[in-house]
């Protein structure tokens, strides 16, 4: 992410968290917290239970954060936020926990005589991790009908496609769904899993061999040890947590989509 | 294979359709999916850290070791690159890309205490990675990243506690503190769990290539077999390990090093040399009559503190006369009392010292600041005044000063004295890069401490030729320390690879 895309992040942010931006220049912003963000972010909980306690005047901080230090030349204090900063990775943290889960019309031209009927989906965004001594992860979105268990892949990137709205637009029609969102859920969840069985796990094969590799050479170290000391067996607990291979299925977020 | 999946988001999702919770923000919603998106790992190779450090950027090698480090030994290796050259740097990255890749989510870093605070430095301002320093009574239980000093880690309670955590990572510095395997040091990292585990140190090898036994042993038991099988194959005589390629190739799969001369980066020159003197006739006769010592009275017959008096007598007769004046203390019979007495007599009387006359020398000549190493305190103190009476300034550094003092004496050199006088505790962890010539007064047994004493200056930021100058007495114990060092460089090229010059380039080929 470039100087300028975590600037209009931190923007949007803000603004859809009802946080008032005092001042936007284009390398730093000011932002006022409301109550909320600042219990959210601002690790302070004393001071909110006393405030309560005391029903004191809450003061929710303003802070400024400085997202280009190149740019700088203004006498400015802030937090210098980039990739990797600890507070941009706790903005990513609540943009997660406050993005999870959604329930979204697609908007219909007003002034049609005939209802237009809306078919609903369950849109779900999968993160796989593959795990050994190494890493790799993998973003699935999967959309399914609700009505005829059709399957959509980059579902995600498709509503992008479309004006979609918090409220159901006037003229319209939703169907009931046949398939219950939780069943398609599930259904979502076995694609998922069926899509890992069928995936390359050569990494998985090479983990074991590494980890076959050390554990001969563990062995014969301690070769006609009788009584191996404690650190025999550490050094042995080490190597499973090191190289077993395992799969990490997360939800990022999803929801219910009416769409035409 | 080890599936995990939470039901975390099901059960959000139930409250929702239940309508017991509202639904979120399309904007946010999206927002998530975009972030997940351009932070996705997608490749088991390559390294991620690089990104997200924006306002620093490693090297070349050290980027090219960070990576090795991960992809070819699986994570665990002894980090030895030459002094200067960024270990730290590279330690850091190792754990940042472990962080971002949610491989590594505890990690302990073990330092010399007088480091403590120069590593939480380095990872939070360069590599953004929050470490802090433990304290006693801090609970491990809600540390994430801790940085420790060997010292305190090794005690009760904190070892315990230690060990009753799950740590991913663990990083020691300066890891030839660990190479003597029958110390505290070395049982308590002998069972620390060590998943991924980064070793740092210059100097593999200090003295002997069974160091480097042990220190492998410690990262990967059996990695070089067991003790018997490596002794029967490796060492016939201690210092002997020709033509052993096959060696060094193992310790290559588990270690990594860079010299200067590898890493692109243009390097000053080091410019060596041995400077033998002779003592005066005087001086030559309080040795000898030293020397003599053992056969005078089964009192003095112990080795090593004749190794001593006779070191210390070719430093200064300060050092040489605060030693026997403590042998005087314990001595019973009254002949013994006497030959001391006499001796220390003879040694009151010394009017010139040579080598610190010849240190006067160099150091007028030398144009610039200059650091002195030498073993004793005692020789410490007479320098200082020996140098004052002859008008030059100099401040004084040994490793017990605290923080706050290292630092202020450092400024103090930087801007005031010509000379820094320092003793051999004082040669870790400071960085002066503003100096270019370095005198060691007085001889190490072991090479890697005149590599360490070196380094301090001979590092990245360094614009000038470092001279550095040995000073030797001919026909004394210094003669058989510089043999001694000669071969023990010589164990250390065949196992571990080139030194860069320490003593002097000429003799290597003799």
């Amino acid at each position: 992410m470039y100087p300028q895309q975590i600037h209009s992040y931190l923007l949007q942010f803000f603004k859809e968290n009802n946080c008032q931006i005092v001042s936007d220049n284009d390398h730093f912003i000011n932002v006022q917290l409301t109550i909320e963000m600042d219990k959210k972010i601002m690790n302070r909980p004393f001071y909110w239970k006393y405030l309560e306690s005391t029903n004191g005047v809450p003061d929710p901080a303003q802070l400024t954060f400085i997202t280009d230090k190149n740019k700088l030349d203004e006498n400015i204090k802030g937090e210098v936020v980039h990739i990797g900063s600890p507070r941009l990775s706790q903005l990513f943290q609540v943009t997660k926990e406050l993005g999870s889960f959604v329930q979204m019309y697609e908007k219909v031209n007003d002034g049609l005589e005939t209802k237009t009927i809306l078919t609903p989906w369950l849109g779900v965004n999968y993160k796989v991790s593959y795990y050994s001594d190494q890493t790799k992860e993998t973003l699935y979105s999967l959309g399914i009908n609700l009505m005829t268990g059709e399957l959509k892949e980059a579902f995600q990137e498709s509503l992008y496609e479309m004006d979609l709205d918090v409220n159901m637009p006037d003229n319209t029609f939703n169907l009931p769904y046949i398939i219950k969102p939780l069943r398609a859920l599930e259904r979502l969840d076995a694609v998922i899993e069926n899509t890992i069985q069928q995936d390359d796990h050569t990494w998985a094969e090479e983990a074991k061999m590494r980890w076959k590799k050390d554990r001969e050479v563990l062995e014969h170290f301690y070769e006609g040890v009788e009584d191996k000391p404690d650190c025999y067996e550490t050094e042995k607990e080490a190597m499973e947590q090191q190289y077993e291979a395992r799969i990490k299925i997360e939800i990022i977020n999803g929801g219910l989509f009416y769409l035409k | 294979m080890i599936l995990e999946r939470s039901t975390a988001w099901k059960e959000g999702f139930i409250e929702r359709l239940e309508n017991r919770e509202t639904w979120d923000n399309w904007k946010l919603y999206k927002m998530s999916y975009e972030i997940t998106k351009t932070n996705l790992i997608t490749d088991f190779h390559g390294l991620q850290s690089p990104k997200f450090l924006p306002n620093f950027t490693p090297l070349a090698h050290q980027l090219e070791v960070a990576e090795r480090v991960i992809e070819r030994m699986n994570g665990k290796a002894i980090l030895a690159d030459e002094v200067g050259l960024g270990k730290t740097i590279e330690a850091g990255l190792i754990l940042k890309e472990y962080l971002i890749r949610g491989l590594v989510k505890k990690a302990l870093i073990l330092v010399p205490a007088s480091l403590v605070s120069q590593w939480i430095e380095e990872l939070n301002q360069k590599f953004h990675i929050p470490a802090v320093q433990y304290k006693k009574n801090y609970d491990l239980n809600h540390l994430t990243i801790v940085v420790m000093s060997m010292d305190m880690a090794k005690r009760s309670p904190h070892k315990e506690n230690i060990y009753d955590q799950d740590f991913d990572l663990i990083i020691i510095d300066e890891a030839h503190k660990l190479k003597n395997h029958k110390t505290k040091n070395y049982e308590f990292a002998q069972n620390l769990k060590k998943k991924f585990c980064l070793l740092l140190t210059a100097t593999p090898i200090q003295n002997d290539v069974f160091e480097l036994f042990y220190l492998i042993s410690l990262l990967k038991p059996g990695h070089l077999g067991n003790y018997e099988t490596f002794q029967s194959s490796f060492a016939a005589s201690k210092h002997n390990v020709e033509g052993d390629e096959y060696l060094k190739e193992l310790v290559n799969q588990v270690m990594v090093r860079n010299r200067r001369q590898d890493t692109g980066i243009e390097w000053t020159n080091r410019r060596v040399q041995i400077i033998p003197l002779d003592f005066t006739k005087e001086e030559k006769e309080v040795y000898d009559l030293i020397s003599e010592l053992k056969n005078v009275s089964p009192v003095f017959s112990d080795a090593f503190s004749m190794l001593t008096l006779q070191r210390e007598m070719c430093s200064s007769k300060e050092a040489t006369a605060l030693t026997l004046t403590k042998m005087l203390e314990k001595c019973t019979l009254p002949e013994d009392i006497s030959y001391l007495e006499s001796i220390i007599q003879k040694i009151m009387a010394l009017e010139i010292n040579s080598k610190a006359e010849k240190a006067y020398e160099i150091i007028s000549q030398a144009n610039g600041k200059v650091i002195l190493f030498t073993e004793y305190r005692g020789s410490q103190t007479y320098l200082q005044w020996y140098l004052q009476s002859k008008g030059i300034t100099s401040v004084l550094f040994n490793g017990q000063f605290s923080k706050s003092k290292r630092e202020w004496m450092k400024q103090l050199f930087k801007e005031k004295a010509q000379v820094l006088i320092a003793t051999e505790s004082g040669s870790e962890g400071i960085n002066l890069q503003f100096c270019h010539h370095v005198i060691n007064y007085d001889l190490p047994w072991n090479p890697m401490k005149l590599e360490q004493r070196i380094g301090r200056v001979h590092r990245l930021g360094q614009e000038h030729d470092v001279h550095i100058y040995n000073l030797a007495i001919q026909n004394t114990i210094e003669d058989h320390i510089l043999d001694l060092l000669y071969v023990k460089i010589g164990v250390f090229e065949k196992v571990v690879g080139e030194l860069d010059d320490i003593l002097s380039a000429f003799k290597k080929t003799i």
